[in-house]
Order: C-alpha cells, then sequence, then structure tokens
C-alpha cells in the first residue's frame, strides 16, 4: 500500500506533493491580486486632496464670524491665503475650535496652522493654544453675509476636513462614521454639490436660523441627497441652511 | 425604547446573567468539575471576562461534566468534515457581501443641476 504524502512544514517537501503546492501558491498570488485589484477598481478616485505641509505654516489674522461654526474672513493674508479669502478652521485630530474662536465673534483674529487644500476647498488646522488662535490688535470691519435665495441642491454631506484631504478617502458612505465623529466634534460639515452653485462646488452645512447642522443630518451623511436650503454668501464662501424636512435620499 | 437602548438593554442582561453565572462556576462549580483546581484560587478572576461573555457555553459544559455526559474522546476529535463546507461558506459569504455592497451603492447624480426655488429679498429687483 502506498503511503500517502503529509507534509511537515520543517521537513523538505514530498515529491508527490510539489507540484500540487506550486499550484495552490502561484494561484493564491495571482487570485488575491487579482481580487484586490478588482475590488479596488470599482471605489471611485480619492482625490487630490492633502495637507500642505509643503507650504509650511500659514499665519494670517482676519475677522472670526460665527454661523455657529466659525469663519475667518481673511483681511491681512500671505502669499498663499490672500486677503479676502474665507477661511474654514479646524483643531487637531476630530476636533474643531468653536470653543475657542466663540469669545472672539466679531473681532480681529491671527490664526496660524496647516493647510488641507482639495480644488477650491481648503481648510486651517490651527496649532494649539495662543499660537493657533489669538485676539489681534485693530478695528475689525463689519461681515455682511449677502442672501441667494432658497435652492434646491443634490449631493453630498461630507466633513469638511477630511474632505478637503486629512483622510483619503474623505467621503462617501464608507467614510460615514468618521464623518460623523468629526462633525460631532466641531468639524464643519460641507456639501458638495452636483453642479457648482454660484460658482462654489463645496459649501458649508449649517441648520435653519443660525443653529448647526441639526442631527436628522447626521443620519444622511456620505449618502447622496437632495435637500432644500438658504444659501448665503459669507465673504468667498458659501453657507447653506439646510431644511431638514425636505432631505431625502437621492435616487 | 429605541433600537440603541434595547441593545444596551440586551448586553446589561447578557452580561448580568454572566455575572451570576461566573460567581457560581468559580466559586462551586469548578472544584466539582475539575479536580486540578482545587485549591487554586488566583486564577481564577482572570476567567471573568471570559465566563461573562460566554456564560452559556459554561453552563452547558459543566452540566455535561457533571452528569458524566462528557465524551473526551469525541471532544478532541478535530471536526475536520465541517473544514470545508466552513470554506466554502465564508468564500460565498465574502462574495455575497461584496455584491451587494456594490447593487446597493448609490451613483453619483452629477446630471443633476442645482435649482433656485427663491429669490433673495430684495435681489433682481
Amino acid at each position: 500500500m502506498k503511503k500517502a504524502p503529509f507534509f511537515v512544514g520543517y521537513l523538505p517537501v514530498p515529491r508527490d506533493l510539489r507540484v500540487f503546492l506550486w499550484i495552490i501558491c502561484a494561484l493564491l498570488v495571482v487570485g488575491a491580486g487579482a481580487a484586490g485589484y478588482a475590488v479596488g477598481s470599482t471605489q471611485d478616485n480619492p482625490g487630490d486632496g492633502a495637507f500642505r505641509f509643503d507650504y509650511g505654516r500659514q499665519t494670517v489674522t482676519g475677522v472670526i464670524e460665527l454661523t455657529p461654526l466659525p469663519l475667518l474672513h481673511v483681511t491681512e493674508g500671505n502669499d498663499r491665503i490672500p486677503a479676502g479669502r474665507t477661511l474654514m478652521m479646524t483643531a487637531g485630530g476630530k476636533a474643531g475650535v468653536p470653543d475657542r474662536a466663540a469669545p472672539l465673534e466679531g473681532q480681529l483674529a491671527t490664526v496660524s496652522g496647516v493647510l488641507l487644500e482639495r480644488g477650491d476647498l481648503d481648510m486651517l488646522q490651527l496649532r494649539g493654544g495662543q499660537g493657533g488662535l489669538r485676539a489681534a490688535e485693530g478695528d475689525a470691519p463689519a461681515v455682511t453675509p449677502e442672501p441667494l435665495g432658497r435652492w434646491k441642491l443634490t449631493g453630498e454631506i461630507c466633513d469638511g476636513k477630511c474632505l478637503a484631504g486629512a483622510m483619503r478617502p474623505g467621503r462617501g458612505l464608507a467614510h460615514k462614521a468618521c464623518a460623523n465623529l468629526c462633525l460631532t466634534g466641531g468639524i464643519p460639515p460641507v456639501f458638495v454639490s452636483t453642479q457648482p452653485v454660484e460658482g462654489a462646488e463645496y459649501l458649508m452645512v449649517t441648520g435653519p436660523d443660525g443653529t448647526a447642522m441639526p442631527d436628522a443630518a447626521y443620519d444622511r451623511v456620505g449618502q447622496f441627497i437632495t435637500v432644500e436650503a438658504e444659501i448665503t454668501r459669507h465673504g468667498d464662501l458659501l453657507v447653506m441652511a439646510i431644511d431638514p424636512a425636505t432631505m431625502e435620499v437621492s435616487d | 425604547m429605541t433600537g440603541g437602548e434595547f441593545i444596551v438593554r440586551l448586553a446589561q442582561i447578557w452580561l448580568t446573567a454572566g455575572a451570576v453565572t461566573g460567581a457560581l462556576f468559580l466559586t462551586i462549580g469548578m472544584d466539582r468539575i475539575d479536580e486540578d483546581a482545587r485549591g487554586a484560587y488566583v486564577f481564577r478572576p482572570l476567567l471573568v471576562p471570559a465566563v461573562l461573555l460566554i456564560w452559556p457555553l459554561v453552563l452547558w459544559r459543566w452540566f455535561v461534566l457533571e452528569t458524566g455526559r462528557d465524551n473526551w474522546a469525541a471532544r478532541h476529535r478535530p471536526p475536520r468534515k465541517q473544514h470545508l463546507v466552513v470554506a466554502i461558506v465564508l468564500a460565498g459569504l465574502i462574495l455575497i457581501s461584496l455584491t451587494a455592497g456594490l447593487m446597493v451603492r448609490q451613483s453619483w447624480p452629477g446630471d443633476v443641476a442645482p435649482e433656485q426655488l427663491t429669490r433673495a429679498v430684495g435681489e433682481g429687483q
């Protein structure tokens, strides 16, 4: 009776098993690679958003406005962030800066940090403490938002930081849990519109009547939705106050 | 009761039952079914987290050993007959999960244009 070959890891491979093992090895390498490629090819392009550490630390001065999340209307800029820009801001990790910025509402402030950039969307991640955000000397010019009426938009609510480049991909259903953690931490939500609205593809999201984004919207983060909103221009940034009752998942 | 509250309540009940089982098994049951454990106590608290989670299995094994129904030879026989079936089922589940994920995935509605419903007060006059 012929003995069946028996594989022992620390002994030479039995002759009768060599071909079989080579075939298995080849199938695993080729199969796993092909499966990885097939799954990867179904994913959307994550885009070119990124932390711009290559720009170096950015320090600019401007007026703080609360929407209720804070914006900075730059009055003294630099080469990268010229005067007239409107910046969304974030802290490190999954935290925003509403508590730090609130005492400076309507005042001049100097902010410093690293820029995140994805196309026309950018956000400044502030350094910790006074080095990242502090009051500045001088009179703050008045900031007057410009109402643009009520719109019906289709697109996706994302967390602005990951979308701008903190993560790749920083959007989509697979990113929903991360996005909601960022948003509850005070990072500005951003709506990606299917087509530009008044020239802007990205709009900051708030709730109606100067409130924060409503809880109902958290359930729809990362999904393609249609929603009605009052849009207002704040400097060069559009802010949309969504009406949660009109929110529908897109077909 | 919301879905979240129901899940938390279920977890509380499960862990409470595990605590009661652990208290009984680690103080009484273990000495009755494992003679090697008699007189050894320091290691028993290490078992508490596992007993909290898999207390039904602990109760079942306690019952089997206590009543002399244990067939140790059968228990240690490798369940190799099941391996092929389990491997095929798992491979199938991966494929089903991937396919289902792709089927329910939304398509980016890039052809839907923004629509202005009302103009701002004073705009366009």
